[in-house]
């Protein structure tokens, strides 16, 4: 029953990826200024008759639906055809940056989670009180500053007081694990301060929902301890909405990373894709748009097999 | 105890002597390269780079002279033809050597309508590209205008690449095999280039340095951050209020005054923008002084037609009065216009290398002399497209400039001209063009150019605003570095870090 309720969910993707694919390519199409113009900007030398031909030689001057029909083809065969700007296989591209995004939104996920549920329960416990107060405003305060203004703080005072700290200049994890994660830092807990702060007033809602729930007052009246009642009766349920709100805000953190990774110079796929945009470099954003909607799909099925694995009452399909 | 820390402290040197190796540069820029093929890039990120990596036959040095590069010298036998003899112990970076054919061959791939190369007009002058043996290359033009040809032979679109290597099949825009200083040893799309020493460069010592890594950092914050907590040695500065980050006795900095230059264009068949008079007046409203300590922060200097520090050909803008702020004389003009109750136009703007926030102080301006411009803010392609259309009544934008007055002029304001997007349109500044390319007497080029600086600025078809400072910061380890008016980086060949 899982696997077909796993099949179930991927073939009902394929309307939305589309849906998604198309409006993508034609929202590019209709921005005015096309890869052409924008390869050649202001200082364009070339003859009308040249021009022509860059576009021929492109594909470009074929009609649209033909060359939408023409991208669904390739992808269906899994070929993400290659940039107009330089000619390099966007698949081979889409392969090399996505390990940077996934590392930058891994931690930022496991940095929201590991500050935003424990403050979001604390708060809820301790309701109405100062502590709480303080809590409630920090999260208004993560939730309402923009991620660029929080990274350029960070940069600034990080290379201004740590002279040895490498802020700049990616190199693989596994390649040299020290520097990796000194460069990963600062983007993660910018990408994550936003979610964290939604966690953690998921967890806070929710927390209070389910205090307030019988079993839990039964669990009290029969002298079970504080401590033992919220971790172990309530918190189990009170963390199903965080973790669809965790799961949601991956969809989220992959956005995110566009900004985050053109303010500290990390080679993700948020910075491959804000720049092919820039460049209107039709195959890259396509492909990337495209990798990420399938990515966001089989996310969400993957919370819903959490969901059954959290609370066993909660049955797949 | 003692004695582990010790040890710690050798290992420590160690490694930072082993990280930061004698001649191993880390460079911070804002942009990277679109492409690799040097017949067909067109973005200055890609330029920049690879004019490390691929030589034509000439080039400039740092005074904007042209030098030998692959040429080791030429003659110019006539005003119609121009002959070079080539350096005999030129290698590629693959080994194989530099001949004669790979020459030919790479005139005749930018040459190719098929190829689309932008250097293509470059050339549609010249008749014959030959041969002559002994090393001797024969360039044949229709008309005399060797001097112009120079000029284009010293471009990265006019390097010389092997003919056998693209015959191979290689993907030149992403592989290289130049004869340059430099070979492309790494390059990660989004983060980092690492060029290498080319072991057996033409020219004995050079290049000084190890490697140069380029390291992509597109924020400006990120830049300076970097240059200051040491993850790299050398930085572009984009925005001149950086410099008040970086303390003058731990960085150098690197001032050089360029040729390009910010412009008001204006759509000379735009209402009012019609009249010559109207567009001398919202020249003469414009305070330059204060709009370059506005937006530059002081980094930079009042430009006009021809760029000031190009002095064999220049008249100065203090020559005119239409470069000095006037509104008096201003006011007066569009009243003779009759403008006297103002006008209202609309300024076309990306938020791009700060024409955004030039055409905001240029809109204030124009209040004061009763000219109302309405700000138009778009997205750069946005931008393009209403540039080539000629969609605008006027923009902020900013043109390459050159030493070379015929390459400076010819494609702005010639009413032919591939970059006249202004409609404009003059019998005798076209025909001062014209003469111009085509005289060779050097007296008589001067003044037909100098009459042409005179009339361009009565008709003022656009306001020429400001040439900015190109800006870098060093680490005091970096020496030897000098950006150069054209923005190139040729010379990180003679940069050196301690």
């Amino acid at each position: 029953m899982k696997l077909s309720f796993i099949l179930g969910r991927l073939l009902s993707a394929i309307p939305t990826l589309l849906i998604l694919t198309f409006l993508v390519f034609i929202a590019l199409h209709l921005v005015p200024g096309d890869v052409v113009d924008i390869m050649l900007g202001t200082q364009n030398f070339l003859s009308e008759e040249q021009v022509q031909q860059l576009y021929s030689r492109l594909g470009l001057d074929k009609p649209l639906m033909v060359q939408y029909g023409l991208w669904l083809k390739n992808f269906f065969t899994f070929n993400l055809g290659t940039s107009l700007r330089t000619g390099e296989p966007v698949a081979k591209m889409i392969v090399e940056k996505f390990p940077v995004t996934f590392e930058l939104a891994l931690f930022s996920i496991v940095f929201s989670m590991l500050l935003g549920v424990p403050l979001g329960i604390f708060s809820a416990v301790k309701r109405n009180s100062k502590p709480d107060y303080v809590i409630r405003v920090l999260g208004l305060v993560g939730l309402s500053a923009p991620a660029f203004w929080i990274g350029a703080i960070f940069i600034v005072l990080v290379s201004g007081a740590f002279v040895n700290f490498t802020l700049f200049g990616f190199v693989p994890l596994f390649k040299n694990p020290g520097v990796n994660l000194q460069v990963m830092l600062f983007p993660s807990i910018t990408l994550g301060m936003m979610v964290a702060a939604q966690i953690m007033r998921m967890s806070r809602n929710s927390m209070l929902d389910v205090l307030s729930q019988e079993y839990v007052r039964v669990a009290r009246a029969k002298g079970l301890p504080a401590k033992k009642v919220i971790l172990k009766h309530a918190l189990r349920n009170a963390l199903v909405p965080v973790v669809t709100t965790a799961g949601i805000q991956l969809g989220y953190l992959m956005g995110g990373t566009i900004v985050i990774e053109n303010m500290f110079a990390l080679p993700g796929m948020g910075r491959l894709l804000l720049q092919a945009v820039n460049q209107r470099d039709y195959p890259v954003v396509q492909g990337v748009v495209a990798f990420i909607g399938v990515l966001i799909v089989l996310l969400n099925i993957l919370v819903d097999i959490l969901y059954s694995l959290i609370d066993p009452r909660i049955e797949l399909g | 105890m003692k004695r582990a820390w010790s040890v710690l402290l050798v290992f420590l040197v160690l490694v930072l002597a082993l990280g930061f190796g004698a001649g191993n540069l880390k460079f911070a820029i804002e942009t990277e390269p679109v492409g690799l093929d040097p017949h067909l890039i067109t973005a200055f990120a890609s330029h920049r780079i690879l004019e490390n990596v691929y030589d034509g036959l000439l080039m400039y040095d740092a005074e904007m002279n042209l030098v030998p590069a692959l040429a080791e010298s030429f003659e110019i036998v006539d005003p119609n033809t121009v002959v070079f003899t080539l350096r005999s112990n030129v290698t590629f970076h693959d080994g194989s050597p530099l001949t004669m054919e790979d020459v030919l061959y790479s005139f005749e791939r930018i040459r190719d309508p098929n190829m689309g190369s932008p250097a293509a007009s470059y050339y549609t002058e010249v008749s014959s590209i030959r041969d002559l043996g002994d090393n001797r290359l024969e360039f044949k033009l229709n008309v005399p205008m060797v001097a112009p040809l120079l000029h284009n032979l010293a471009g990265v679109n006019s390097s010389i690449v092997s003919k056998e290597f693209v015959e191979s099949g290689a993907n030149m825009q992403l592989q290289t095999n130049g004869t340059g200083p430099f070979q492309i040893a790494e390059y990660v799309a989004g983060d980092h280039i690492t060029l290498q020493k080319c072991a057996n460069f033409y020219e004995q010592g050079i290049p000084k340095l190890d490697s140069i890594t380029f390291v992509i950092i597109p924020e400006e914050i990120g830049r300076v951050s970097a240059l200051r907590n040491g993850d790299v040695h050398l930085a572009k500065i984009s925005e001149p209020v950086s410099l008040n980050m970086l303390s003058a006795n731990a960085f150098t900095i690197y001032r050089q005054p360029v040729l390009s230059y910010y412009l008001l264009g204006l759509n000379d068949q735009a209402g009012a923008l019609a009249d010559p008079r109207v567009r001398r007046a919202i020249s003469m409203a414009i305070d330059r002084e204060a709009l370059i300590k506005m937006v530059a922060f002081g980094e930079a200097a009042v430009t006009g037609v021809m760029n000031p520090t190009v002095e064999a050909w220049a008249v100065p803008p203090s020559a005119f009065p239409e470069f000095s702020y006037n509104p008096q004389k201003a006011k007066e003009l569009l009243e003779e216009a009759g403008y006297g109750d103002g006008f209202s136009f609309s300024i076309t703007a990306a938020a791009r290398y700060n024409f955004d926030k030039v055409a905001q102080v240029i809109q204030a301006q124009l209040a004061q002399v009763g000219i109302q411009a309405n700000l138009d803010m778009v997205e750069w392609g946005i931008f393009i497209q209403k540039w080539r259309d000629i969609d605008f009544d006027s923009f902020v934008s900013m043109n390459g400039g050159s030493v070379d007055p015929d390459k400076q002029l010819y494609r702005t304001f010639h009413s032919e001209g591939s970059t006249n997007k202004f409609h404009f349109s003059n019998a005798r500044v076209d025909e001062l063009l014209e003469a111009g390319r085509l005289e060779t007497n050097l007296q008589k080029q001067y003044e037909i150019y100098a009459e042409l600086q005179y009339l361009l600025v009565e008709e003022s078809p656009f306001i020429f605003l400001y040439s900015p400072n190109n800006l870098f910061a060093s680490t005091l380890r970096v020496s030897g570095f000098s950006p150069m008016p054209n923005e190139s980086l040729t010379e990180l060949r003679v940069t050196e870090i301690q």
